[in-house]
């Protein structure tokens, strides 16, 4: 099985360097908007001295940290997927003895963000010197307490990406229901505004929901912000939507490859 | 000895939306959607024996595809049964498909941004063969169908027939004991064709796979197969040896002769003049009549009394005709 995976990884690593300016293209469309929300509330945090007890530099801290977390949880999986499942070239995929999405789809992901952190990392050093944090909260070991919350947070986000692209099997216009969650991830997954500045009532709903674990709480833990109970908690929550994303996509992808396979492939 | 494909009354139905143009017709059809049921295939039922190569023939959207992909698991029936291997096909078992191939002369499964050696790595991890295995296939396929200065340029760069020898080697690698090939030497030139062709005779002969094959060229059919099976508007019209075919479609001989001197000799009285494409008779000195099979001894005797003959040969139609005819039946 390592096998398998490892060759996906060297044809795919291969494909992606054929891609390179679409790379840089979506690369910039994801740097764009927490930039500015970070250039935003920086400016007001300095008029005002703070917002809700933020200062700028937690702001900064923030989303520096933010736009890491993001590029490590963010997945592309409709832009790999849903046009073979619309012009039908998953017929070839099916006649592999291998999952598509689980096997070379969740590669394409990981080959993607390696090719994009080498254009990241210059950019985000760049950002560094420019806003230069104060990042005394952040040690190895918050860092290291925030990787399984990362992990998991690209696994849900991975998977999430995987039903809705799914759902091009039964509608052309998968790119709206697209839209609908991306909306959803932006708002309740910390990435518009960190979670505390959210109406009290929509962030208890929040902590229930799976989107806060794609940015926020990685964010957070890193920061040091968040005590061990609160961890805790955040995890747990996150195992229980990961096993039920499991088993939901498991789901989708039948019910989908049946209608692919009744409408003709 | 076990059949190796059972397909039993297998059926398929697609359901067609329709709309006219106009936008009117569209808000409508936003409401209401017409459908249309065509019918791809219509209750075939055969069977094939191991090491068979067949032919699977008909015209445009008379449900080859279909039936194949039936076959591959890649499309569910409407209704009827069938088994490959002792599988059922659209269940796609992952030890069915080990077992089997589909490759599509007008669909790749490979990635063009890379050289065909690295999907083949691919192909070598995803059906778990084997490194001295896999080695021994290459090397085979690649002797057969001399992949040597083509596996290492990236595919978007090959020809056309280039390609279809990649595509066709990579559908291969796992010594699939059943293959379908759906067009396998579609838009190749003829010598690229006779490669194909001469392969698959090859393929067949040292592994003893089973193939079922769709072509639009009679010369692969007539080249490979003993056995066709025609289909027609979705519904089996013959399943039978070639020869066969030519005594049921057509029970019809040609008479060719050679005229001693240039005369204005009129064969109608004989039978139906024709002319096959024959490349012996280039310099157009024979002329053909299509006579009933049964007329034949009657005819000649006939012909050989009345008219200056040279040179007299009886012979059976092209098969091309052949079957042409059998699909406008």
């Amino acid at each position: 099985m390592l096998r398998i995976y490892w060759r996906f990884w060297q044809v795919n690593w291969a494909e992606q360097w054929q891609y390179r300016a679409n790379l840089l293209m979506y690369l910039f469309y994801w740097l764009v908007s927490p930039i500015v929300y970070l250039s935003v509330w920086v400016s007001i945090a300095n008029v005002q001295g703070s917002v809700s007890g933020l200062t700028a530099n937690d702001f900064i801290t923030y989303y520096l940290t933010l736009l890491v977390v993001d590029q490590l949880t963010s997945e592309i999986t409709i832009h790999i997927f849903a046009y073979k499942i619309q012009d039908g070239t998953l017929s070839g995929d099916l006649l592999r003895p291998v999952h598509p999405i689980l096997t070379n789809a969740l590669v394409n992901n990981i080959a993607f963000k390696a090719l994009n952190l080498i254009v990241f990392i210059p950019i985000w050093i760049a950002l560094f010197l420019l806003f230069r944090p104060d990042y005394s909260s952040v040690t190895l070991i918050t860092i290291l307490i925030a990787v399984p919350g990362i992990l998991i947070g690209f696994c849900l986000n991975f998977l999430l990406g995987a039903m809705i692209t799914c759902m091009a099997f039964w509608t052309t216009r998968v790119y709206s229901v697209s839209q609908f969650f991306y909306l959803l991830i932006v708002l309740l997954s910390g990435q518009f505004v960190p979670l505390q500045l959210l109406p009290p009532v929509v962030q208890q709903i929040a902590q229930y929901l799976p989107f806060q674990m794609f940015r926020f709480v990685p964010v957070e833990i890193i920061r040091n912000r968040l005590s061990t109970a609160e961890i805790l908690f955040d995890y747990a929550i996150s195992l229980v939507w990961l096993v039920i994303f499991y088993l939901l996509f498991r789901w989708v992808w039948r019910e989908g490859v049946k209608r692919f396979s009744a409408v003709g492939a | 000895m076990p059949e190796i494909i059972n397909v039993e009354l297998l059926s398929k139905t697609y359901q067609v939306s329709e709309r006219e143009g106009g936008i009117g017709s569209a808000i409508r059809g936003f409401f209401h959607r017409k459908h249309r049921d065509v019918k791809a295939v219509q209750k075939v039922s055969f069977s094939i024996q191991p090491g068979e190569v067949v032919g699977f023939l008909g015209p445009n959207g008379a449900g080859k595809t279909t039936t194949l992909k039936m076959l591959s698991g890649l499309l569910h029936p409407t209704s009827g049964a069938a088994r490959v291997l002792g599988y059922i096909p659209w269940q796609r078992e992952p030890t069915y498909l080990q077992a089997m191939t589909l490759v599509m002369g007008q669909r790749s499964r490979l990635s063009w941004d890379i050289p065909a050696a690295d999907s083949f790595l691919l192909n070598q991890a995803i059906y778990r063969i084997p490194d001295n295995e896999y080695q021994r296939t290459l090397k085979e396929l690649s002797e057969l169908l001399d992949l040597a200065p083509i596996l290492k340029k990236p595919v978007r760069n090959l020809s056309l027939g280039e390609r279809m020898k990649v595509e066709l080697a990579a559908g291969l690698l796992h010594r699939p004991q059943v293959l379908f090939l759906d067009e396998p030497t579609i838009g190749l030139d003829i010598s690229a064709q006779a490669r194909i062709r001469e392969f698959l005779r090859e393929f067949n002969y040292r592994t003893g796979a089973t193939i079922l094959l769709t072509s639009h060229y009679m010369a692969d059919v007539t080249a490979l197969c003993e056995r066709v099976i025609i289909i027609h508007e979705g519904q089996l019209k013959y399943d039978g040896s070639l020869a066969g075919l030519s005594r049921r479609i057509a029970p019809f001989k040609l008479i060719g002769v050679a005229l001693g001197e240039p005369c204005p000799c009129d064969l109608n009285p004989y039978g139906t003049p024709v002319f096959p494409n024959k490349g012996e008779d280039e310099n157009g000195s024979k002329q053909y009549v299509q006579v009933p099979a049964g007329d034949v001894a009657a005819i000649t005797s006939r012909m050989l009394a009345d008219l200056p003959i040279r040179d007299l040969t009886i012979e059976d139609p092209p098969i091309e005709s052949v079957i042409e005819r059998a699909f406008q039946e």
